[in-house]
């Protein structure tokens, strides 16, 4: 128990090492793009009018702090992303934490739902698939998974979107009703949120669930040629107990192990199905901040919080692998 | 001696996209209680399919004919394993009166379950012991077969142990349900030479122990010798020799047999070049007609060797071959 404690405060503590370093990275990147925020702000400025000058930048420079050393100032602005405090946007000149507000966390709650519904599915049809002599279940489901992987999720939103204007006469976008849009949470809202949120979520698994059956299946598949699965029906082992207690369990691993790159794809997906069904989350947000405005200030919050999810479900699927797979439980408790 | 297993006809083909392949052709042999047979051949020559056959494990395209018959004789009756479909009904041959062991100790263990799990597992669907008295049996079992700190190992995973230990473990797990048939798939090829004897030795004390027939598969004609009372020899999925072990092994009769004895590396004369048999095992695609031996044998009696398959003569009472070398009123 102290070693499986020792452990989870390395990992821990190597979770934000990571952090800490990509932080630099993505920092870094955000300092090579030419011009900064104090140039980026007055020449916003000065195309709404205003005669801007050399001092004018130079003064502005000191205000935002940009005259400080490089490292001095990516050590004031991990500490304070740790805090959840990430400054000013360059351009709109607002609270990044509150421009953001819940909109990352709405992104990110998408996201995890999609993972959630893609295993959900994929994990029991996958294992369906993998022990099915039924050609025409198996041709079925390689067709759809098929499907899944090829037909890109834009389209898909988009033959949603033009099939529900035309027979419901509602295109389903938003994740609120008008009115309900800049309401306090109520029950009401929250009804009307379940009402459209499926949708996106829908979208964003519908790939997920065609690349995790495909995992899954084949998982399985290799799993039930192994020789300690005839062992155990050799012992008497059968039917259900037989699937779910040997391959199934042991096909478990490495589906927990790719979690982290599973969300890390959807994530990468969101933006653009946000976009079409004109959800106003962080991933077109970001998009907004880095191909528009270069607001650099916004994008580096956003990959940051971005990397941080990434990174922590990372740190929790180690803990579950720990906790679930005897052969890395023995590797750090000896 | 009682008879304790009989298998008659035993034929076997599997349903594959290049189409039917006969794994197994037309095998019959009997096994007495407390009996060691040694089941002999090259890779390939059907010996652990037969073997499984013994307990329906052959994967879901395996198609048996219907002449097959395989009867295992129980305290209470006979058991025709042929009819058995159920989960249930399969129990009894699947680790309740036979048990099976395998030639890789280490990928026949889950590797994420503990041992003690899956031996208790094991006496709990074959008996109503509970968990606890499970757990004790197990462990006296551990301990039985040599394992130390039996206590400890039954908590323990398969990647935990040694090589030699892993196979006294799943000896010990095959042995716990106290079966009438033990099938050994090679279990020593896979240890040192060293841990092999001392597998080896246990298994032979056990016999006498527990008055069980062992089926034991290996290619290794020098373990028969040890282990078994009597031998049967497999090519292509054909019996060609079987008797009693010195008969077979000090007058091997088949071209097969007495290649296989030639190949064997001789420690007291390491001048003599080693007599490989030439050619390769055919395809079970490409059966050869006649005796299955005729592409490989250097003792070819006629056309009657690729046109005819040969029935089994007798050398001794205790010794037969199929080969036309000995059919009646052939020239030897």
């Amino acid at each position: 128990m102290l070693q499986f404690s020792k452990f989870v405060v390395v990992r821990a503590v190597l979770a934000i090492f990571t952090l800490v370093l990509v932080s630099f990275i993505v920092f870094s990147l955000m300092e090579l793009v030419p011009g900064d925020c104090a140039e980026r702000y007055l020449a916003f400025k000065s195309s709404q009018g205003s005669v801007i000058t050399a001092a004018d930048v130079q003064a502005e420079r000191v205000r935002l702090g940009l005259d400080r050393p490089y490292i001095q100032r990516w050590g004031s602005w991990i500490i304070n992303a740790f805090q959840g405090e990430y400054g000013d946007s360059c351009i709109l000149r607002l609270n990044i934490s509150q421009l953001l507000g819940e909109k990352f966390w709405l992104s990110l709650g998408l996201c995890l739902s999609a993972l959630i519904l893609a295993y959900a599915i994929a994990i029991p049809v996958g294992i369906l698939a993998a022990t099915s002599k039924n050609a025409f279940l198996n041709n079925g489901l390689r067709l759809v998974s098929y499907l899944g992987l090829a037909l890109p999720n834009f389209l898909l939103a988009l033959m949603i979107m033009l099939f529900s204007t035309v027979v419901f006469g509602d295109s389903l976008t938003g994740l609120f009703s008008k009115e309900f849009r800049d309401a306090e949470w109520s029950y009401a809202r929250v009804m009307d949120f379940l009402g459209h949120v499926w949708l996106p979520i829908f979208i964003l698994g519908w790939s997920a669930t065609a690349f995790a059956i495909q995992t899954v299946r084949a998982l399985m598949s290799d799993e039930i040629g192994k020789l300690y699965v005839t062992a155990a029906a050799a012992r008497g082992v059968s039917g259900r107990r037989l699937l779910l207690r040997y391959p199934a369990r042991h096909a478990l691993s490495p589906i927990i192990n790719s979690l982290g790159f599973d969300l890390n794809r959807i994530f990468n997906e969101l933006p653009i199905v946000a976009l079409i069904l004109t959800l106003t989350e962080a991933g077109s947000l970001l998009i907004e901040a880095l191909a528009r405005s270069n607001d650099q200030q916004l994008a580096g919050a956003i990959i940051f919080l971005l990397t941080a999810s990434i990174v922590g479900i990372n740190f929790i699927t180690d803990i579950i692998l720990a906790l679930t797979d005897p052969r890395v439980r023995r590797s750090i408790v000896g | 001696m009682t008879r304790l297993l009989d298998v008659e006809n035993l034929t076997l083909q599997f349903d594959t996209d290049e189409g039917r392949i006969t794994a197994v052709d037309n095998v019959s042999f009997t096994l007495e209680a407390g009996e060691v047979m040694g089941l002999v051949g090259e890779s390939g020559s059907g010996k652990s399919v037969t073997a499984k056959s013994i307990m329906k494990l052959n994967p879901s395209n395996a198609i048996y004919s219907d002449k097959t018959k395989v009867t295992l004789h129980l305290d209470d009756g006979p058991v025709d394993i042929m009819s058995l479909q159920t989960s249930t009904d399969l129990k009894v041959i699947r680790g309740g009166a036979i048990s099976m062991i395998f030639q890789e100790p280490m990928a026949s263990f889950a590797p994420a379950i503990t041992i003690g799990d899956q031996m208790v597992e094991q006496l709990q669907i074959h008996t109503d012991m509970n968990a606890k008295r499970a757990q004790e049996v197990s462990i006296e079992m551990l301990d039985r077969v040599g394992i130390s700190d039996a206590g400890t190992r039954f908590k323990q995973y398969a990647f935990e142990l040694s090589g030699g230990m892993r196979q006294r473990a799943m000896i010990a797990m095959a042995l716990s349900t106290k079966p009438k048939l033990l099938i050994a798939d090679e279990p020593t090829t896979a240890l040192d030479v060293t841990i092999q004897a001392q597998v080896i030795d246990l298994m032979k004390d056990l016999v006498k122990d527990f008055g069980m027939g062992i089926v034991f598969i290996t290619h290794d004609l020098g373990v028969i010798a040890q282990t078994a009372d009597k031998v049967a020899v497999m090519y292509l999925g054909r019996l060609v020799e079987q008797g009693a072990v010195r008969d077979v092994i000090r007058n091997p009769a088949h071209p097969y047999t007495k290649g296989l004895i030639a190949a064997l590396p001789q420690l007291d004369d390491l001048d003599v070049p080693l007599q490989a048999i030439p050619g390769d095992i055919p395809s079970p695609l490409e059966r050869p007609p006649g005796c299955v031996f005729n592409t490989r044998c250097s003792a070819i009696v006629g056309d009657v060797c690729s046109s005819a398959i040969p029935s089994f003569s007798k050398i001794t009472d205790s010794h037969q071959v199929a080969c036309h070398l000995y059919d009646e009123g052939a020239s030897k």
